[in-house]
Order: structure tokens, then C-alpha cells, then sequence
């Protein structure tokens, strides 16, 4: 539940290490390390923890983050954000236009789909799956759940990151308030509209709940309005969907 | 000259009465219900809107609007439980869902009072001058002083409330052992009910006192909600007065903290604290050991 911490910090070290001089892939790939890094600070403390209680720790440490974001002004200017974010220049192509940038998104995204479809696919992500299906009986089979557990944690903060850092280049300014809980419920939707542990789940439940919102522009709303038209939107949504289709579409299991 | 111990001090003890407030009425609908409520802050946004909107926009009497104004929340904490968690609870949806969708609604309840206000900051400027009386080299005002003897006249009628009363004494037993209490004759659903409304009035209150001293802004729920439930957290999220002693505590130590700390880190002691309490004790202080399974 914490996961928008992830998302800033690589956010915020991508800002930080680009605007130092860092060339591009530094900063890419960097924000993501260092954000895996959180991910196992993160992961020390919650091994042992299960269902609410790993939430709200989870919470509790973006709050956390948030607070850093927004306090340490020596280092990420406090509320008033860092301006002026390079777009990534790797290997000499300059990703500066939209149209480029779009292609490297899309390939990182695609990218990162196929690590993740090799990972969930493979002995370790087997038994990563038997954990969520039955914790005490993976343990008894020998595996070691608390390590398994902190390992996907630490990888999925390092993606995160990578999605920090290329949210960073695209908009070039970021600031705190992109980082808070609130910005959690549009991806929260889409796990849970995609289904938990699914992929193709999570790629169309990704293009309906950022597309849909879009109409609403078309129809012609006044700016004031659509912006909490959409938090509308997504928590009506969220609850419709948790209510009446608790696994989603493609979802393997039910929200528990 | 300034007494900076007793300031910090009479600072804590009036913050600790708001998140006080807060998580009273938070932690009576978690022991009765079993689950988070998080959109409790939600009432309270609304709460204070509805206050503004009677007594600003409107013009209402503002003894009036306060009465009307808690009369909104009790009546708004009944309508969520009734339409919103029953349906949940009749799906015998875990907890875990119901923290889910409660953050849900608390997102929808302040994306309204957003809609139908705006993200600018309200205030009721009821009290003219609010020129603080010194005491000892600390400075309170009148309105602080009522806002502490206010909470701490409801926490000893909640206290009242749940030790003598027929409905207080019927919320323990819910609260405890749910079955058993029904086989007693309970009706379990009567007693949510009613918890959603006494917490949710205590909601009201604390949504019109913070009108007063602070402001009123779409996000405040969120806001207040966060350092209620952590209070709630440190003193016993099971009980009541453990609630209500960790949101005290919470307001001292976070008043005290930014004696040594720059004052922008207030909130994130806060959010420290959670933190290492989740961690440590999650049972809080005064909470006994739960395991959360069944």
C-alpha cells in the first residue's frame, strides 16, 4: 500500500542525479537501485507481518517518505519541487521529443513485462505463488517465505523506480504532492480491475482506467471540476469493482 | 517573558484534545465494528463544509448550525453503515476489503465537498479577536480552553456512556465477543448502527471545534484522520481511552519534537511514530495481544 513511495523515490533521484550532471542512463538505471534499496529497508522491518498490519506499515512508510520529500529541503527544495528535469539522452538519441519519449517508454515498458513474465514464470516465482496460496505449506516444502517475500518486494520497488524516473524526465518538475497516497488509488484500481497477479490484467485495466477519465475532458468540463471528477470516478470505481468483481478480470485470486 | 516548557505543553495538550476527538470516535466504530473506518475522516470534512455552508454561506445562527451540523454527521455515520458497510459486511468481506474500500469513500466523500466548495481554504470568522490569555508565560485562548474542556466533558460522558448505560455496556459486549453477545439477545446490527452515530457526532464536534481554531479544507479528514488513527495506534486501537491517551500523547510528543526539530517535520514525527509502533507494539499501550486471524 506503500507502493508510491517506490515511485517517488526514483522520481526524486532521477531529479536529483540528472540535474547534477549524471548522463542518463546513470540516472535511469541509479533511480531504480535506489529505490530497490528503500524497497529492502522497507522489507527488513515487515517480514514478519501479514495482511493489515503489512498495509499499514506499508502506508505508514510512504507517509513517511512523503515527509522527507516535502522537509528536506537541502535536497529535494521542499514543496517547491525541482524544475527543469533533462529528458534522458542514452547513447547519443535524444529523448527530448514526445514522439521519442513515447518510444522509450514503450520500451522500457515492454522491457520490463518481459522481465517480470520470465520472473513470475520460473521456479522462483512458483514459489512465490505458492506463499500467497498457502504460506504455512510452503514453508513446511522448505522455502524460505520471509526472503521470498522481501525479494518481491524488492524487485517491484525497483521497477517503481524506473517509472519514478521516467514520470520525472517526462513532466521535467516534480514536487511532493505527486508522491501521496491520494496518487495511489488510480494504480490501486488497476490491480485490483486487472486482478492480483495477473499481467495482461494489469495492461488493459492500465489503458481503461487512464483513458477513460479523458473523455470526461471532451465532454467539456471546467477544469475545477475535473480534477476531483476523476478522484470521483476512481473511487466510485474502486468500490463498484471491489464490491461486485473482487478478482477482476484476469485475476487469479480473490482480494482476501 | 516566555515559558517555552509550558507552551509546548499547553500546545500538545490542545492538539492532543483534537486528534483526541479524532480518534475517540474512530476507535469506539474500530472496537465495535472490527475494522478500520478510515472515511471517519471524511465525516469530519463534511462536517465542517456543512457548518461553513450553514453558518457562512447561508447565515444560519450559529449555535443553530452547530446543532444542525451534528445532526448531519450522526445522520451521515448512519447512512454509511447502513449503505455501505452492511452491504460489504452481508458479502462477509474481509477486513482488509473493508480498509480498502473506506479509504475508498473517504477519497469520494472529500472529492465532493471539493467539487461542491473548491480547493481554497475556508474559515469561519466567528471570533473577532482571539487575543490569548497568558498564564504562567504560556499563551491560550479562550477558544483553545473551551476546545479542551469540550473533550474532555465528552470523553467522560463517553466513559459514562460505555461503563453505566444499558447501550454502552451492549457495544462492549458486541465489541468483545460478537457471537456471544447475539445469543445474549444483542442484535448486532442495532449496535454498528449506533456506534456509527455516537462516533460519527464525536466527529461532528471535532470537526466544528478545528473549524474554529484552524481552517477548512478539502484534504483536512485525510489529514486529521492519519494523526488520529496514529494515536489511536500508540494507545490501543482496541480501546477507547487507550485511543484517547495515545492521541494525547501524540499531540506532546509532536509539539515537544519540534523544539529540537525544524517545525516542518511536525507531521512526519507522526508518521514516525506510527511507524515504529506498527513495528513494535502493534497492540498498542494499553491494547491487548490480538491475533489477527479468524
Amino acid at each position: 500500500m506503500g507502493h508510491i513511495a517506490f515511485f517517488g523515490i526514483g522520481a526524486y533521484a532521477y531529479a536529483i542525479l540528472a540535474l547534477s550532471g549524471f548522463p542518463s542512463i546513470v540516472c535511469l538505471l541509479s533511480a531504480g537501485v535506489i529505490s530497490a534499496c528503500f524497497g529492502f529497508l522497507l522489507a527488513i522491518p515487515t517480514k514478519k507481518l501479514k495482511g493489515d498490519y503489512l498495509a499499514l506499515m506499508s502506508l505508514g512508510f510512504s507517509f513517511v517518505v512523503y515527509a522527507i520529500f516535502l522537509n528536506w529541503s537541502e535536497l529535494t527544495r521542499g514543496s517547491l519541487g525541482l524544475p527543469g528535469i533533462p529528458r534522458p539522452i542514452i547513447f547519443g538519441f535524444d529523448f527530448s521529443g514526445n514522439a521519442a519519449f513515447l518510444s522509450l517508454v514503450i520500451f522500457t515498458a515492454l522491457f520490463s513485462w518481459w522481465f517480470i513474465h520470465r520472473v513470475t514464470n520460473s521456479p522462483f516465482g512458483r514459489a512465490l505463488e505458492a506463499t500467497r496460496d498457502d504460506e504455512l505449506a510452503a514453508q513446511s516444502l522448505g522455502k524460505n517465505t520471509a526472503k521470498l517475500k522481501s525479494l518481491s518486494l524488492i524487485i517491484s520497488a525497483f521497477f517503481a523506480g524506473i517509472a519514478g524516473s521516467l514520470f520525472a524526465s517526462y513532466i521535467t518538475f516534480i514536487d511532493p504532492s505527486s508522491f501521496t497516497f491520494t496518487n495511489l488509488i488510480p494504480i490501486l484500481l488497476i490491480v485490483i480491475i486487472g486482478g492480483i497477479a495477473s499481467l495482461p490484467g494489469t495492461f488493459f485495466a492500465t489503458m481503461l482506467i487512464v483513458l477513460l477519465p479523458e473523455f470526461f475532458r471532451f465532454v467539456g468540463l471546467p477544469s475545477e471540476i475535473f480534477g476531483p471528477v476523476r478522484q470521483i470516478f476512481y473511487a466510485l470505481t474502486l468500490i463498484l469493482i471491489i464490491y461486485f468483481r473482487p478478482r477482476g478480470f484476469y485475476g487469479k485470486i480473490d482480494l482476501e | 517573558m516566555t515559558n517555552i516548557f509550558l507552551q509546548l505543553l499547553i500546545n500538545g495538550i490542545i492538539a492532543g484534545a483534537i486528534y483526541a476527538l479524532v480518534a475517540s470516535g474512530f476507535s469506539l466504530i474500530y472496537s465495535t465494528n472490527k475494522f478500520i473506518h478510515f472515511a471517519h475522516g471524511g465525516v469530519i470534512a463534511l462536517s465542517a463544509y456543512v457548518l461553513f455552508w450553514l453558518s457562512a454561506l447561508i447565515g444560519l445562527n450559529f449555535y443553530l448550525a452547530v446543532f444542525l451540523t451534528i445532526i448531519f454527521s450522526a445522520f451521515l455515520g448512519y447512512l454509511l453503515n447502513k449503505f455501505f458497510y452492511k452491504p460489504f459486511r452481508a458479502k462477509k468481506a474481509s477486513p482488509s476489503i473493508l480498509l480498502v474500500s473506506s479509504i475508498a469513500l473517504l477519497i469520494l466523500l472529500e472529492s465532493i465537498a471539493l467539487l461542491l466548495f473548491g480547493a481554497d481554504i475556508k474559515t469561519l470568522d466567528l471570533i473577532k479577536t482571539n487575543r490569548g490569555i497568558e498564564i504562567f508565560g504560556a499563551i491560550i485562548t479562550p477558544l483553545q480552553i473551551v476546545i479542551v474542556l469540550v473533550s474532555v466533558f465528552l470523553f467522560l460522558g463517553l466513559y459514562f456512556l460505555m461503563k453505566k448505560t444499558k447501550i454502552g455496556k451492549a457495544m462492549r459486549a458486541v465489541a468483545d465477543n460478537k457471537d456471544v453477545a447475539e445469543i445474549l439477545g444483542i442484535s448486532a446490527e442495532k449496535i454498528y448502527n449506533w456506534s456509527f452515530v455516537i462516533g460519527s457526532v464525536i466527529a461532528g464536534v471535532a470537526a466544528i471545534l478545528i473549524s474554529l481554531e484552524q481552517n477548512i479544507e478539502p484534504t483536512m479528514g485525510t489529514n486529521l484522520m492519519i494523526k488520529g488513527f496514529t494515536g489511536a495506534i500508540i494507545g490501543g486501537v482496541g480501546s477507547v481511552p487507550g485511543a484517547i491517551l495515545g492521541a494525547f500523547l501524540l499531540g506532546l510528543v509532536e509539539n515537544f519534537g519540534i523544539w529540537f526539530l525544524p517545525s516542518g517535520y511536525k507531521d512526519a514525527i507522526a508518521f514516525v511514530l506510527l511507524f515504529a509502533f506498527l513495528l513494535w507494539r502493534p497492540e498498542g499501550i494499553l491494547g491487548i495481544k490480538n491475533n489477527h486471524k479468524c
